[in-house]
């Protein structure tokens, strides 16, 4: 049961991807792009890692997914349909392509399944949560609260950089409307 | 145990989307104008392209969301951890907080937050 589901959810990924790439409108490649985001956290589900699911979700199909949209959506040319790639391209990029999954193959050839280890039990969110806050030894609090200050520099800088230019876009409208 | 709650998932979702277009394609009444295909139908024409633009300032609302977005995941492990450790990991949390809160007042004194 398990394992059919895994493979009809690692089947739609394989499609989606491959949609993602190959659709020559941007703002669906970005719809084909959340489903395969959200079967990798199902993919995680099945694997019981809860915590990680849920960042999936949270993070990359809704934040960052809602990130990629906006930008397409503040691009000037949504509606351009992007032409097929000429053929020595196209060829270039399935070799760059193989490359990167026999490095992948190579990688995990020696590789075994974590649920395969003897006496595996998946990480529960309450553990990850005490080393989240403990402060003795294998603990991560320094690194959770530096995280909040690279998240403050984040959000500064975030401000920082794209404030000067909507002030300046704002303006640049103001002088088409005069004219 | 956890594949089996994926497949109820995904069947609901299917049957949820599929089951209500079934029904409106058997039950609704059936009556084809070119008003009808409008966009808002009884409403004004629109005018022009419907791909525009947007304006650039909801990039700075997608960029401070995915910023507190993050934040949120920290949020998931130290309430289901919190009561276990109890008040260093309130105090912990008050920390985290009061350093983003800073992050908030920046934004709200550099305006970020102002819809212009």
């Amino acid at each position: 049961m398990e394992q059919i589901i895994t493979y009809i959810l690692l089947a739609l990924m394989l499609i989606f991807s491959v949609m993602t790439v190959t659709s020559g409108r941007i703002l669906r490649s970005a719809v084909y792009l959340l489903t395969v985001l959200v079967a990798t956290a199902a993919i995680y589900f099945i694997m019981q890692y809860q915590f990680l699911a849920a960042v999936q979700i949270t993070l990359y199909a809704g934040g960052i997914v809602v990130l990629i949209i906006f930008s397409i959506l503040l691009t000037h040319h949504i509606e351009h349909r992007m032409e097929n790639p000429v053929f020595w391209k196209a060829m270039i990029s399935a070799l760059a392509a193989l490359g990167a999954v026999a490095m992948i193959a190579w990688v995990l050839k020696d590789a075994q399944s974590i649920q395969n280890v003897a006496g595996f039990i998946p990480p529960k969110m309450e553990d990850i949560g005490m080393a989240l806050l403990s402060y003795g030894k294998q603990g991560y609090v320094l690194p959770f609260e530096v995280i909040s200050v690279l998240l403050l520099a984040a959000m500064i800088g975030a401000i920082a950089v794209a404030k000067p230019a909507l002030l300046q876009f704002k303006n640049k409208n103001f002088k088409q409307d005069d004219q | 145990m956890n594949a089996d709650y994926i497949l109820l998932f995904f069947l609901t979702g299917i049957l949820m989307v599929a089951g209500g277009m079934i029904m409106a394609y058997m039950i609704s009444p059936k009556s084809e104008n070119k008003q009808k295909r409008e966009t808002y139908e009884s409403g004004i024409p629109t005018i022009g392209k419907t791909w525009v633009q947007f304006k650039v300032g909801y990039y700075l609302f997608a960029i401070l969301f995915l910023i507190f977005d993050v934040e949120t995941v920290f949020i998931f492990p130290w309430a289901v951890a919190m009561k276990k450790v109890g008040m260093t990991a309130f105090v912990e949390i008050l920390i985290f907080f009061v350093i983003l809160g800073i992050g908030l007042l920046y934004a709200w004194k550099k305006n970020a937050l102002e819809w212009e």
